[in-house]
């Protein structure tokens, strides 16, 4: 394709080292034009993301070491994983990977068990409540898009700001639901004296918090897959004496659901890694460890575990991508139905 | 005010005679005979419930950060704005303000710059390992955070290479939101610019314009759209990170922390040393810059979270 021509009719040459770039570069086979081009690309990935990845993978392959200089250990091939899925390692940990006992208490208290219910309860009701808000989304009526702008700004605002706000909602001695008010959730029952220092009723705080945030996602993504729908369908099934309810049932759900499935992974995706909402709620990784923030507490607490930290971080990327899985299969069904 | 979504008209239908229907029964009467109508009021009271669930929190910041004194209800006693003013004094909060929107500004002209040269090799080359070169790309926004986080705070702290020492500088937070944020632009922009008609680039490079030439003069300008969704979802995502931006600093504001850091300051402080009313202030100003951006780009906002999250 590069002629002689092209290289020398270029507008503002800047000199024989430019002019040579530029045929070296118009001479290139698509390939090597394609690789040239992917190049500053790949090498950031590669840097700060695919280094960091397999770095992180050899550090969980060695021991802590928590005397010394030595960032970790002996080789000790996949024992930190043992140790860690077994619970061997939960007394050293900052909070146990998995629960001692099935208490309550112990099961909100243990990093992979808390983690799954806060992501099990968020997705749950942010799809309930995502694919509510999208129905009304869906209809034609004035000011529709004003109220998709006030739907979907908590989703813009900062975790920081997100965890704010909620910290304000249940701080001691603010906010409406705390403290001695009708609206009090004290006064009900329902949270204790001190709702963020108190494991389960932070739990149920950032899961509040989550489901607040990040519904407009789900909402947003059902909402595209609602109006794909042909409207045509509507039109035949009310010819043919089909209820709204009907047309929802038979119609509307089957066409959405494959949307919301991949909607929901997007979402579990997400709210597996969850940090953020416990750092700046001011829960704190100690009240809420969640799988994000056992890494964190591990690598910089007292005792050095880097080694486990690693583990643990791998751990968290292998759950996820086991969920991941189920819902590609759930996915491939939906599809083969 | 929050909770109570209920019919008005049910309190007082139960003391009417048999006879005479009550309203509510005339309204139920009247939603079996045309069902629309019940599906009309199901509509305004999910749209109520929703407008206030999502706006309360904001509300609430506002009554808090105007509230005067230390007493606070969901009507305020009074305005006292000075709240907005102390938050300059209690931090630097002009210098947070300023990291935040740097770091994402930044961020956001490093990842369209990459991720167009990338996206223009995806959209419109063919080549051997096209397909599972973006497989690879886009696996790693599977990956959480912690997964990256313990290698590059190494690096970055200066264990790695002595002479890279990028802690507390915007380097260690703009790497990482580089290129955990990117595989989604390049993901949109991939679609966008292999969109562009052929005949259009052949057309350039006709008139005798490089390969490079052509990107830039013809196909980027022609996906304008595609490039402003891109760099919006970046720079929203850049700006509301919290991971890297609190673990990569130690938070100062000349440690070039973003808002992050300046809030997390204010919240430790604790209520006797900063009011409640500094810290909603705070992040009242601190919203402000989203919000603007959501009312003017929410259809980019919009298309680029469903074709980004439902193409892939």
């Amino acid at each position: 394709m590069a002629t002689e021509h092209e290289t020398e009719t270029l507008p503002g040459e800047g000199g024989g080292v430019y002019a040579s770039f530029i045929r070296w570069m118009e001479n290139l086979s698509e390939t090597q034009f394609a690789y040239f081009l992917l190049t500053p690309a790949l090498l950031l990935l590669g840097a700060i993301a695919f280094w960091p990845l397999l770095s992180t993978f050899r550090l969980s392959l060695f021991a802590d070491a928590i005397t010394g200089t030595s960032t970790v250990g002996e080789f000790v091939g996949i024992q930190n994983y043992l140790a860690v899925l077994t619970g061997e390692r939960n007394a050293l940990l900052p909070a146990p990977f998995i629960p001692t006992s099935l208490s309550v208490k112990a099961i909100f208290g243990s990093a992979l068990t808390v983690t799954l219910i806060f992501t099990i309860a968020s997705v749950f009701f942010e799809t309930i409540i995502g694919f509510g808000q999208a129905l009304v989304l869906d209809q034609d009526f004035r000011g529709r898009r004003w109220a998709r702008v006030v739907i979907i700004i908590p989703w813009a605002v900062p975790i920081v700001i997100q965890g704010m706000i909620f910290y304000l909602f249940f701080a001691p001695g603010i906010g409406p639901f705390v403290g001695e008010g009708p609206l009090s959730l004290q006064q009900a029952g329902i949270l204790s004296d001190s709702p963020l220092q108190t494991t389960i009723d932070a739990a149920m705080i950032t899961i509040v918090a989550d489901i607040w945030k990040t519904t407009a996602f789900m909402a947003l993504l059902i909402l595209a897959g609602l109006q794909s729908v042909n409207r045509d369908l509507y039109d035949v099934a009310r010819v043919s004496g089909a209820s709204t309810w009907q047309r929802f049932k038979l119609i509307t759900l089957p066409i959405v659901l494959p949307t919301v499935l991949v909607a929901m992974l997007f979402r579990t995706i997400q709210a597996m890694r969850v940090y953020g909402i416990i750092e700046a709620s001011g829960v704190g990784c100690s009240t809420l460890p969640s799988l994000s923030c056992l890494v964190v507490t591990s690598f910089f607490g007292g005792t050095r575990l880097v080694g486990t930290a690693a583990t643990v971080a791998f751990l968290t990327a292998a759950f996820i991508g086991l969920v991941v899985t189920v819902y590609i299969i759930g996915y491939a069904r939906e599809e083969g139905a | 005010m929050t909770t109570s979504q209920e019919d008005p008209t049910v309190a007082g239908s139960f003391d009417e005679r048999e006879l005479e229907r009550g309203p509510i029964q005339e309204w139920v009467n009247r939603a079996i005979e045309d069902p629309e109508r019940a599906y009309r009021a199901m509509f305004y009271v999910a749209m109520l419930f929703f407008m206030v669930t999502t706006l309360f929190p904001f509300y609430w910041l506002l009554v808090v950060a105007v509230t005067p004194g230390s007493s606070y209800a969901l009507v305020p006693a009074g305005v006292d704005l000075s709240a907005f003013g102390s938050v300059f004094e209690r931090i630097d909060f002009l210098r947070y303000m300023f990291n935040s929107l740097f770091l994402a500004t930044v961020t956001t002209v490093f990842v369209l710059l990459l991720a167009s040269l990338a996206g223009y090799v995806f959209g419109r080359l063919e080549f051997p390992g096209r397909q599972p070169l973006m497989l690879l790309i886009l696996a790693i926004s599977y990956f959480p955070p912690a997964a990256f986080f313990l290698p590059l705070y190494r690096l970055f702290t200066g264990n790695v290479f002595p002479w890279l020492e990028l802690y507390n500088t915007p380097g260690s937070m703009v790497l990482p939101f580089s290129s955990l944020f990117m595989p989604l632009s390049i993901f949109i922009l991939t679609t966008f610019y292999g969109q562009i008609p052929d005949g259009l680039e052949d057309a350039a490079r006709v008139e005798g314009t490089t390969r490079l030439g052509a990107l830039f003069r013809v196909i980027i300008p022609l996906s304008a759209p595609g490039v402003a969704t891109a760099g919006v979802l970046t720079f929203i995502a850049v700006y509301n990170e919290f991971f890297f931006s609190f673990l990569m600093t130690d938070g100062g504001a000349g440690d070039w922390a973003p808002i992050v850091g300046g809030l997390i300051q204010l919240q430790r402080a604790g209520q006797f040393e900063v009011t409640f009313s500094v810290m909603a202030a705070g992040s009242i100003i601190a919203v402000l810059p989203v919000t603007i951006l959501v009312v003017v780009a929410q259809e980019k906002i919009v298309s680029g979270l469903t074709s980004g999250a439902l193409k892939e």
